[in-house]
């Protein structure tokens, strides 16, 4: 496998993960929670909102934004 | 399932939108009459920087100017000053009491008229994700549609929920625990990746970053309008939470 391959499975080894717990907390009832349910805990208070907000602001400012 | 906070009365929502309306500006007389002194300001001042958030803030605004993305640090520099003196303002205030954002009062939109709200944000969604889409990466153009909706949607959800949302109780540690690992996970490898380019600014096939990956698709029309919509839709979705 070269770098750029073992780099490419790394992040999908991530995005596996990712479906993975949201399939479990969706589907099963073992206890996870959706991604939804962390997002809601995470913007419960003030500083938490405006930072997942501004992390959304900042993926659009770093893809197109000069 | 509980929720965070029991339906206001009128009184309550007279009193919650006192507070909120203007920003926490005009919260009830008790406040207006008994105003801290200097200490009490200063240590006030100062809680704003103990939140988390403004630290993270900082160092994205840091790593994101050495980067070579100046507009992007000088706008995550102003938000984290911004949500500094927003938090220490409201300790003053409250100090007893952490930030916890208010829902604004649910609008009485009936479901048609919420159906057609919901089309006429969906067409402009379109629209601006077409329009935007069809400028040049990294243009002034579609550097100002990013901001312009970028400080709209950051000032929407400053200001608290659209509506109450129900708590949902405490989160099962082990799980929550497994996100964190994830999540932080992919971060690390994309850093790791990030720091092995020849330099921040250059990409590297080698060891490629996320942006690296996606730089086929952003390079049309059609997939920058595509990635577009999705960034407006998880915009929506956080708005909503």
């Amino acid at each position: 496998m070269t770098s750029h391959e073992v780099t490419i499975a790394g992040y999908l080894v991530v995005l596996a993960g990712i479906v993975l717990l949201q399939v479990l907390a969706t589907r099963t009832r073992i206890p996870v929670p959706s991604l939804g349910d962390l997002l809601t805990r995470a913007m419960r208070s003030r500083t938490g909102r405006v930072g997942v907000l501004v992390a959304w602001a900042w993926v659009g400012l770093h893809f197109f934004a000069r | 399932m509980r929720v965070s906070r029991a339906a206001p009365g009128p009184e309550d929502r007279q009193a919650q939108n006192r507070g909120t309306d203007n920003g926490g500006a005009a919260t009830g007389c008790a406040e207006a009459v008994v105003p801290a002194r200097p200490p009490g300001r200063a240590r006030a001042a100062l809680a704003g920087f103990r939140a988390p958030v403004v630290w993270v803030l900082l160092a994205i605004a840091y790593f994101t100017g050495i980067s070579g993305k100046p507009v992007d640090g000088v706008l995550m520099l102003v938000v984290a000053a911004g949500l500094a003196w927003d938090t220490g303002r409201r300790a003053l205030r409250h100090p007893e009491s952490e930030s916890a954002p208010t829902a604004r009062p649910a609008g009485r939109a009936g479901g048609r008229r919420r159906l057609l709200m919901v089309s006429a944000l969906l067409a402009a969604g379109v629209v601006y994700a077409a329009v935007v889409g069809s400028f040049s990466r990294y243009s002034w153009p579609a550097t100002a549609g990013i901001i312009g909706l970028g400080a709209v949607v950051v000032l929407i959800g400053w200001h608290g929920p659209l509506r109450d949302r129900p708590d949902g109780g405490r989160l099962p540690v082990a799980g929550t625990l497994a996100w964190i690992a994830v999540l932080v996970a992919g971060c690390l490898w994309e850093l790791g990746a990030l720091l092995q380019q020849p330099s921040l600014t250059t990409d590297s096939y080698t060891h490629p970053t996320i942006s690296t990956l996606t730089d086929p698709v952003l390079a049309t029309g059609p997939g920058r309008s595509v990635v577009l919509l999705a960034w407006l839709a998880l915009g929506w979705y956080l708005v909503e939470r």
